[in-house]
């Protein structure tokens, strides 16, 4: 693992020696790529930007995109701002999390997925609203987010069959 | 030769050299203004918000802390007016109710008048005053530890929570830490926390003269030498 790992941190990193000023967008990339901000990853960022490790560590820590544990294959976003709220967001976090079995920020134990709340998606007009992969879905209930979650699971189990 | 100016606390005409802090020409001058956070030499960031005093301008008055502010000319300070020992004792009243298991903030609490304690107990292990983060990486330049998580969540840290191999072992953090001694009568469990008073008696010229030097080094809170009960 260790020697792959550093050979895409090593195509990040390139051409960023020694600027600290763009950390965050190094940390993004390695998240990009790594699915999470793996320590052996942040310490060669460290090194190679020349900003303290626990600079690094901080900012990891800080910003809710990044994380420092693995992710599951499928991150499911779900927008518990007010207008999402007052239309029944709650509702939606206890289905999928039970349905799930996960606290959120956490992440299923076949390694699925990651369910994370949100405080607001910016997409208020749409709420309640829920985002998985990267795709948005609008006026979400609890039964429709079951069956989009259950097709999804399906969706990559057929994969792993294959 | 730097240049001076000239200020006046509490009333005091004061020369201080530029660019010194207010908190710091105070305390060279005898006048006695609480701190916690402070550490002289190392970069004030104002996290305990003991040092707090009133800064007089064109007949307003504005509360900043003292340590972060700079000495300027003709500058007036007013460090113990009612309305600041009243903050004050606030402040170190809610110090001393989230980490009441150290010595130098029960002394700090008891020098602003704390007299009990109206906020519940939370004892906890650290108050955030970054004294072990400026030391690590002002004064040995190891930057080992530092505040990690933001909000409620923020706390110190080392990365990864391990001892990174660069940590030079001096232990300055611990020295400087306000938490590593003990009330005088011993160790608080949870649920059995109090203010401990025990120094009262020696704070009696306090009350009065609200800025007289004790002589305790209390914001430091190390070095006084009290009998146990």
């Amino acid at each position: 693992m260790a020697a792959t790992d550093l050979k895409k941190v090593n195509r990040i990193l390139e051409n960023r020696e020694g600027t600290s000023g763009e950390l965050i967008e190094a940390l993004q990339d390695v998240q990009e790529s790594y699915n999470y901000l793996p320590e052996e990853v942040l310490r060669t960022v460290s090194e190679r930007l020349e900003v303290p490790l626990i600079e690094v560590f901080r900012v990891a820590n800080f910003y809710k995109s990044f994380t420092l544990k693995p992710r599951g294959k499928h991150l499911l976003t779900i927008c518990m701002g007010t207008a999402c709220h007052v239309r029944g967001a709650p509702k939606l976090a206890d289905e999928v999390l039970g349905q799930l079995g996960v606290k959120p920020g956490e992440t299923t134990e076949d390694g699925q997925f990651t369910v994370e709340t949100v405080n607001c998606l910016g997409a208020c007009a749409l709420g309640p609203v829920v985002v998985l992969d990267k795709e948005y879905y609008d006026h979400m209930t609890p039964g429709k987010l079951r069956a989009i979650v259950q097709k999804v699971r399906k969706k990559s189990r057929e994969k792993v069959k294959v | 030769m730097s240049a001076y100016v000239t200020l006046t606390i509490n009333g005091a005409k004061v020369k201080a050299p530029e660019g010194r802090s207010v908190l710091d020409v105070a305390l060279d001058y005898g006048i006695c203004i609480p701190h916690l956070c402070h550490v002289r030499g190392l970069t004030p960031i104002g996290a305990c918000r003991l040092c707090i005093v009133e800064v007089v301008k064109n007949g307003k008055s504005k509360v900043t802390t003292s340590c972060t502010l700079e000495v300027e000319e003709g500058m007036v300070i007013l460090a113990h007016t009612e309305k600041i020992l009243k903050a004050r004792k606030n402040i170190a009243e809610m110090l001393v109710a989230e980490a009441p298991n150290s010595r130098a903030i029960q002394d700090v609490a008891l020098r602003c008048g704390v007299k009990e304690v109206r906020y519940p107990f939370r004892n906890k292990d650290c108050v955030l005053c970054g004294r072990c983060v400026r030391a690590c990486s002002e004064i040995w330049q190891s930057k080992s530890l530092g505040f990690v998580g933001r909000g409620k969540e923020r706390h110190v840290a080392l990365p990864f929570d391990k001892r990174p191999e660069f940590c030079k072992r001096c232990n300055a953090c611990i020295d400087l830490c306000p938490m590593t001694i003990t009330p005088c009568p011993g160790p608080m469990k949870k649920g059995e926390e109090y203010l401990c008073g025990l120094c009262e008696s020696q704070l009696s010229m306090a009350e009065e003269i609200p800025d007289s030097c004790i002589d305790c080094r209390l914001g430091e809170g190390f070095s006084c030498i009290r009998k146990k009960p």
